[in-house]
């Protein structure tokens, strides 16, 4: 298992970077009307995605939610044809077609995103049956949220998982709220990972605002899986700044305070932790956050550029071709 | 007397007027009655208020359940798609049990849903499902399209002993309408002619309705007086009063936001040409959605959704007045 | 009326007719599979029969009281009986017939008695466990003190519909207690080919632990274990402290219902799956060694309850008012055409 050290703090922390001033600006976007439909951000979340993805490979297969940038973003899908998406351009990852809660990004493994909670779950076991009959040591990774847990296809997910032995890794952002109830409205039971305690998988419940914690825990999961083992369920307690879409007013929780999230911020603690092993020095980080920044224009222009896609391709895209 | 109200509003007025008519009356669902000064809450209290986690097919099976020993539940589903998770409860349980059991119980539910997010939603919160619970003996199905109706055919659908499908269109929520005061039932089965005309016959359901309407405005200008109907139930549909406009008109064009095969203007279509084909001066013109994935991209979800100009255009071809562009 | 209603020190009178009830079952069922070979024709569709777990079936219906609830599965027939649905016009339901519980209208899994807290069957599997959740909020509104049984199979406990209704009756503490019937095969699949815990060598009711809802494992084949086990659950759920979890094991002595056949060839009830399937005969012939109602019959006469002419004499009422079922359903005729139209809208 790869130690987290310098050179990939450093990528990680441009990940998260690249996360959260896409999500910035997105927010800045939908708010000048030139992004419709419904967006969902990860704004706080940047951390689990990070952590998860940049320890995998392309041919893996990672699925998610309807929050699902940062994912999509942390398994490299390009930062323009994710902003064209969301612009709803022909050279979005979908070409338009898709919008946030749909991205695609086949070439980086990640086999999509869903607006249906928990949709994906099972859908993430199909490729990890997939990997197993074929033999290969690549795995499967669905994410999604604490609100996703009662549904009934989660735990169908999970007894097969089970029983099959598949490299399935399921990593739940529990922030504590799904959509806009907090989770003692949807169970007695607090910790997603006791929820599954029955069915004996791997588990582990981290901090996933801890990078560190969460790479080490994923890690462990990852070089099983590889290895023939699984599943595992990675529970990583996390915090969503934004509302549960653009525009929700958000009356049913208390905002963090501003001194509350500096303690929580997965970037400000990496970088602090990086630097207090030694990884880097604090005059290098400045370039991150601004090389993130500049790549996050350079796609609002790339998106702002690009065609709306021709009406014609809608047919084209209901069957695959005989 | 009346009073001006939004669509969505109109509906939870009627919900609250029955809740206090009838203790048995429940509501819930997900994403309610969380917090203190919520006016459900507030009024009635968690007994008969609640949230409930996500899981589909245990709301709807708990509304069954609750409805077979007495209660009268209205489940607050949001969108329609989510209830294709459940797809066993709605459409091979509720409605069955009654029938089944040789008349020994009722299955009085409702499963309220939005639906239509054409704004973006993208793939999977957009479709038009109506017609999926359309001949589904058992089942009911209403689809308002103005303010009054929404309040009406609520306070209806909960009065009723039976499971109905309650969908309100996502475009019209924030719809202003003249809403009777007090209690105000519309009947189920009962069609609402929206405008009338000679010409032609133009049916609509939910936000369609508005197209058509859209469309005769337009078409009065070229001095085609069109008549709209509105079903405002699918499940009874009101078939006779479409089969008196045709018999009037003798030409019909069918407005569906739904894909064509999966659409409540295939089966008004077939019923007409069926009973009504001697009234007809020309063939039966549907304007629907196109068969594709709604997709996300502004104009293109605009390219595969029938709007005014589709409307106005099928009319003219029904009617042969059709304008050559050279 | 013996019924022990949740009783907590079972009688003599109750010890009768836990056993009575037993055997009503045992010669109903008997008589249903019967008929394929008497009178054929007269069963149609998919019919599915309750010997073996007549144990669990009555040592849990004894525990309701009058305004009480349950809900189970297509595997219907058993619990009725117990509660006092007459047989009669449940086998003439089962025949199709005008003077069936339901009129002819549901047939053998949809069997529904409202006068007796049975309010409604449905044939898809843990499709019932959300009714019997929701039944159980009805009660917990009306605050009467009404408890509902939620009876399903092993099968169930897979379904999305099984997690999401535990999940929200352990939530609101709803007055209800569920009783999973693991009778190790889920139509012709072996529990542990597709459960996850079984397959690991473990008791099903762990997966209470998932809801933090007390679950608890018994034998299926004692009805007067499955009697305090569920009095207990009962007892916790009347008193406001909401549901349990009781897995029922126990097995299923016929096969998972008649065959399912093309019209045109006769049906009939094949060997059970551990024969026909599994080529485990001796695994069938210890389960028959293991039959809960002989077993209980030889109980009582040893204890002294019962003597043997008493329990003969069980029998032979228990056989004659099973044969009225029977000639009762073949002689109700079949239900006006029109009934068929009748009760699609209330």
């Amino acid at each position: 298992m790869d130690e987290l050290g310098g050179e990939q703090a450093i990528r990680l922390l441009a990940t998260m970077w690249r996360i959260r001033l896409f999500e910035e600006r997105v927010g800045q976007l939908v708010r000048a009307g030139e992004i419709d439909g419904l967006i969902h951000l990860s704004t706080g979340q940047e951390g689990v995605a990070a952590a998860v993805c940049s320890q995998l490979r392309d041919d893996d297969h990672v699925y998610s939610g309807h929050r699902a940038h940062g994912h999509a973003i942390a398994q490299g899908a390009s930062l323009g044809r994710v902003m064209a998406e969301l612009m709803g351009r022909d050279t979005g990852l979908c070409r338009g077609l898709g919008g946030s809660m749909h991205l695609v990004d086949v070439e980086h493994g990640f086999m999509g995103a869903t607006g249906v909670v928990g949709g994906n779950v099972p859908i993430a076991l199909g490729s990890a049956l997939a990997a197993r009959l074929r033999g290969l040591d690549t795995v499967s990774v669905v994410f999604f949220g604490d609100g996703a847990v009662q549904a009934g296809h989660f735990t169908e997910t999970v007894n097969l998982a089970t029983l099959w032995r598949l490299p399935l890794i399921l990593v739940c952002e529990n922030n504590g709220f799904a959509e806009f109830t907090p989770r003692s409205a949807h169970t007695v039971v607090e910790r997603v990972s006791d929820v599954v305690a029955p069915y004996g998988l791997g588990r582990v419940t981290v901090d996933g605002n801890d990078v560190q914690a969460t790479w080490d825990a994923f890690g462990g999961f990852l070089q099983s899986a590889r290895a023939g083992g699984g599943p595992f369920l990675l529970e990583c307690l996390t915090h969503r700044v934004r509302g549960h879409y653009e525009g929700d007013p958000g009356r049913y929780r208390e905002a963090l305070a501003e001194e509350e999230w500096q303690e929580k911020d997965p970037i400000i603690r990496l970088e602090r932790h990086g630097v207090a092993e030694e990884w880097f020095a604090e005059d290098e980080l400045r370039g991150v956050a601004a090389g993130a920044a500049e790549e996050v224009e350079d796609a609002v222009r790339f998106g702002r550029e690009s065609p709306l896609p021709p009406a014609g391709i809608v047919e084209s895209m209901v069957y695959a071709d005989a | 007397m009346a009073h001006e109200l939004p669509y969505i509003a109109a509906i939870l007025e009627a919900i609250q007027l029955e809740m206090e008519r009838d203790e048995s009356v429940l509501y819930f669902g997900q994403n309610m009655a969380t917090t203190e000064n919520e006016p459900f809450v507030d009024a009635f209290g968690n007994d008969r208020v609640r949230v409930t986690p996500i899981s589909e097919t245990a709301e709807i099976g708990i509304a069954i359940g609750a409805a077979l020993a007495g209660y009268r539940p209205v489940v607050e589903l949001y969108m329609a798609e989510f209830m294709l998770v459940a797809m066993d409860q709605v459409l091979n349980e509720a409605p069955r049990f009654r029938g089944m059991s040789g008349g020994q119980v009722t299955v009085p539910i409702v499963l309220k849903a939005g639906y239509g997010f054409t704004a973006g939603w993208a793939g999977q919160h957009t479709g038009t499902l109506s017609a999926l619970f359309m001949g589904v003996p058992g089942l009911k199905v209403a689809v308002p399209s103005t303010a009054a109706d929404a309040k009406g055919l609520m306070a209806t659908a909960i009065r009723d002993d039976n499971p109905v499908v309650y969908l309100h269109h996502y475009l019209l929520t924030l719809d202003h309408g003249e809403v009777p005061d007090g209690e105000y039932l519309v009947p189920f089965g009962e069609a609402s002619v929206r405008r009338e005309g000679s010409d032609v016959t133009i049916v609509g359901t939910g936000w369609t309705v508005d197209r058509a309407l859209g469309a005769a405005e337009r078409l009065a200008g070229e001095g085609i007086q069109a008549e709209v109907i509105d079903p405002r139930t699918i499940a009874p549909l009101d078939l006779q009063t479409i089969l008196e406009s045709v018999d009037k008109t003798g030409h019909l064009v069918l407005v569906d936001q739904a894909t064509r095969h999966a659409s409540v203007s295939t089966v008004i279509a077939g019923e007409v040409a069926e009973h009504g084909f001697g009234s007809l001066k020309a063939p039966i013109v549907q304007v629907t959605g196109l068969d594709a994935t709604i997709p996300y991209s502004e104009p293109l979800e605009a390219y595969v959704l029938p709007d005014d100009d589709k409307v106005v255009a099928a009319v003219q071809r029904v009617l042969g007045t059709a304008h050559v562009t050279a | 009326m013996s019924a022990p209603q949740g009783v907590e020190k079972l009688e003599r009178e109750h010890l009768v007719w836990i056993y009575r009830q037993m055997s009503r079952i045992r010669e109903f069922e008997e008589r249903v599979k019967r008929t394929f070979e008497e009178h054929p024709g007269v069963i149609r569709g998919h019919t599915h029969l309750a010997d073996g777990a007549e144990a669990s079936i009555v040592g849990s219906i004894a525990n309701l009281g009058p305004d009480d609830w349950f809900f189970t599965t297509y595997r219907c027939h058993g619990y009725p009986i117990a509660r006092g649905t007459d047989p009669k016009v449940m086998m003439a339901e089962i025949y199709g017939r005008k003077d069936g519980l339901c009129k002819g209208l549901g047939g053998s899994m949809h069997l529904t008695d409202v006068s007796n807290g049975f309010l409604g069957t449905s044939g898809i599997v843990g499709a019932g466990i959300p009714h019997a959740t929701g039944a159980a909020w009805a009660a917990q509104i009306r605050g009467k003190g009404q408890v509902v049984l939620c009876f399903f199979g092993d099968g169930a406990s897979k379904q999305g519909a099984f997690f999401e209704s535990l999940n929200i009756a352990s939530l609101w503490k709803l007055p209800i207690v569920f009783v999973m019937e693991n009778n190790g095969y889920n139509v012709h699949t072996r529990t542990e080919q597709e459960d996850a815990n079984r397959a690991a060598g473990e008791d099903l009711s762990v997966k209470a632990k998932a809801f933090s809802m007390p679950g608890v494992t018994i034998d299926g084949r004692d009805p007067l274990e499955v009697y305090e086990t569920v009095r207990t659950a009962v007892v916790r759920a009347r008193a406001g402290e909401g549901p349990t979890l009781v897995e029922s094991q126990m097995y299923r002595l016929s096969a998972h219902g008649n065959i399912i056949a093309p019209p045109g060839v006769p049906l009939h009830f094949p060997e059970h799956e551990a024969i026909e399937k599994f080529g485990a005969p001796e695994e069938y012939e210890a389960a028959k060694q293991g039959d809960p109602v002989p077993a209980f019959r030889g109980r009582l006469v040893a204890d002294g309850v019962l003597t043997g002419e008493e329990a003969a004499a069980i029998a032979e009422e228990v056989r004659e008012e099973l044969q009225a079922a029977v000639d009762f359903g073949l002689q109700s005729p079949f239900p006006e055409v029109e009934t068929a139209l009748e009760y699609t809208y209330a």
